[in-house]
């Protein structure tokens, strides 16, 4: 911290650790008195070079890449760049496979929305509502796992459609999963709007009128909390959108309590359309085939992540690797509106600002278990939940009175 | 794709130099060739204040053997997208920062700076992105010609054959 000059400013750096992301970013924030004047962000720590590794795989190679672009919406990545290859090569996808793109493209969402309202509550202090939404959010990550094999990074999208079928009892279990959920998020909804703990702390927070949000070219929740009603579900319909009625929840308020009501009423959206996609999903096939070497072109393929719009920008050039890949993700698109959000406010607000364009955070639970270089064990969901009960009885705590086995929870 | 094939009617109607070089792709998307920066300059000041291209929601690096190439992504109310292109050469790589008109590109332009080598005038003052301090000068990894093996993170700097640096200028 520094005090600079005669007006008595003061910069205050933090991070790049960073008391509310788990991903590094700085923030120089300039203050007078508990006001922010001018906020500086710095990002690229994590960048990974992704984009030039794709350069030098294939097109297949660079799917299991592309899905770990971000651990939360890695669905969302794998659609866009999936459908940008089949837009490059002239491929169609089967209905089937479509169908089952937008349900685990829905239950993506529910779970990084309910991930990010347990972040939220958690930045100011309201941790029971965070234990109550991460619990919830696990109704979600099993069902994920069910379907697609993992709970994130799920694999499930492949160049030509996807690479698991959902079979009836999977669907009863997504039905089962949705309704116990629903009357959840409906609670959230009435808290979000009746507790004063959200409601009064939130409203007016991190404010970006709707001209602004144009201005600085903001996406997803952050925009349509502001009253743009953009949804590329809606301006674009990928996948099955052609044939799934969705409706964009846009909100005024334009701060942080807007953005909580959008996204936990887009929740109550992803569930009517999950809904939708069961009762309406066609049989047949989940995929075509798919050539290793796609022709020459270039292509902008779109989808709308759990944070707003996503752009994935495929240039080819006739062989089996592309000439240049370019993912445009939705936060990306928001840190310019945070730093105006963040001037004028209050020193105090910043942590839940930030977290209000909904940074992203990666999990897993999976472990690979490498024993002296030799032997290797891949334990699964129940084994690795096993291992810490049992890890936790030597330490004298007995973990097993409290079942929350995935099938017994519902 | 009627509204698209209008505004590429429009553009051609406005500037004779982009007969042949502005094309709808398909449905919402509409393509140029590149162009140099004067043309290109002018054609998105023109979709900016006339044709409603309000929002800019990145702009693409590209490498063009003897040239740079940058594609802006500029989209409309209907959601209709114009990667809007425009190329310098490498051996003076300088384009004029959009950010006077579309704010939210300033992160996407400093990219360029870092990842390309491409120098952008007008860009406004801030922390460069996203290589890290001590990345070595003059090595601009996304560049077909930049290759990772001759790269060395523990001393940060980058060391191609003697072929290779002299057609890079010595980059180190």
């Amino acid at each position: 911290m520094s005090r600079k000059g005669k007006d008595n400013r003061i910069v205050l750096p933090i991070g790049p650790q960073h008391p509310s992301l788990k991903e590094p970013a700085s923030f120089r924030i300039t203050l007078e008195g508990e006001k922010v004047v001018n906020a500086v962000i710095g990002v690229g720590y994590n960048h990974r070079g992704l984009e030039k590794a794709c350069e030098s795989r294939n097109y297949v190679q660079d799917l299991y890449l592309i899905e770990r672009v971000c651990g939360i919406c890695s669905h969302t990545h794998s659609t866009a760049y999936c459908q940008g290859i089949e837009e490059l090569a002239g491929l169609t996808i089967p209905r089937r496979a479509a169908y089952i793109r937008v349900i685990v493209a829905e239950l993506e969402r529910l779970h990084s929305h309910l991930l990010w309202l347990g972040v939220a509550a958690h930045e100011i202090g309201f941790d029971t509502l965070f234990m109550y939404t991460w619990r919830d959010r696990e109704k979600v990550l099993d069902i994920l796992a069910e379907v697609c094999g993992n709970r994130v990074n799920y694999g499930i999208n492949t160049i030509g459609g996807v690479r698991r079928d959902v079979d009836e009892s999977m669907l009863q279990d997504i039905s089962k999963m949705a309704d116990a959920l629903e009357d959840q998020i409906k609670y959230y909804l009435d808290l979000a709007m009746t507790e004063t703990t959200l409601s009064v702390r939130l409203a007016g927070v991190g404010k970006l009128s709707y001209d602004d949000a144009l201005r600085f070219g903001v996406v997803g929740p952050v925009a349509r909390s502001a009253g743009i009603a953009d949804d590329i579900r809606v301006t674009e319909p990928y996948a099955a959108y052609d044939e799934v009625p969705v409706r964009p929840v846009t909100d005024t308020r334009a701060d942080v309590l807007g953005r909580t009501v959008v996204r936990i009423k887009e929740m109550l959206e992803s569930i009517n359309i999950i809904r939708f996609c069961i009762r309406n999903i066609p049989d047949g096939d989940i995929a075509v085939k798919a050539p290793l070497r796609i022709p020459a072109g270039e292509v902008i393929s779109r989808t709308e992540a759990p944070r707003g719009e996503n752009i994935h920008y495929i240039r080819s050039n006739g062989t089996d690797k592309p000439d240049r890949v370019r993912v445009r993700a939705p936060s990306e698109a928001n840190w310019r509106g945070v730093k105006h959000m963040l001037e004028g406010g209050y020193l105090a607000d910043v942590p839940i600002t930030i977290a209000a364009i909904d940074p992203c955070y990666s999990c897993t639970d999976r472990a690979i278990i490498v024993d002296s270089g030799s032997r290797t064990e891949v334990m699964d969901w129940q084994s690795l939940r096993q291992y810490s009960i049992d890890w936790y009885k030597k330490q004298g705590v007995d973990t097993a009175s409290a079942k929350v086995s995935a099938k017994e929870y519902f | 794709m009627q509204a698209e094939q209008e505004l590429v009617d429009r553009f051609c109607e406005k500037f004779g130099f982009l007969q042949n070089k502005i094309y709808v792709k398909r449905q919402k998307r509409i393509f140029t060739e590149f162009l140099a920066k004067e043309e290109f300059e002018q054609v998105l000041h023109y979709a900016h204040d006339e044709l409603g291209f309000y929002r800019a929601s990145h702009v693409v690096g590209t490498d063009e053997g003897d040239d740079l190439g940058f594609i802006y992504l500029l989209s409309n109310e209907d959601g209709i997208i114009l990667a809007l292109k425009e190329k310098a050469p490498k051996s003076d790589p300088v384009i004029n920062s959009m950010t006077g008109i579309y704010p939210s590109l300033e992160q996407h332009e400093r990219e360029l700076v870092d990842l390309f080598g491409a120098v952008v005038e007008g860009l406004p003052e801030g922390p460069s992105y996203p290589l890290p301090d001590g990345w070595p000068k003059g090595s601009y990894p996304m560049r077909k010609d930049w290759d990772p093996k001759y790269f060395d993170k523990n001393t940060m700097t980058y060391n191609p054959p003697a072929d290779d640096a002299k057609k890079e200028g010595g980059n180190k």
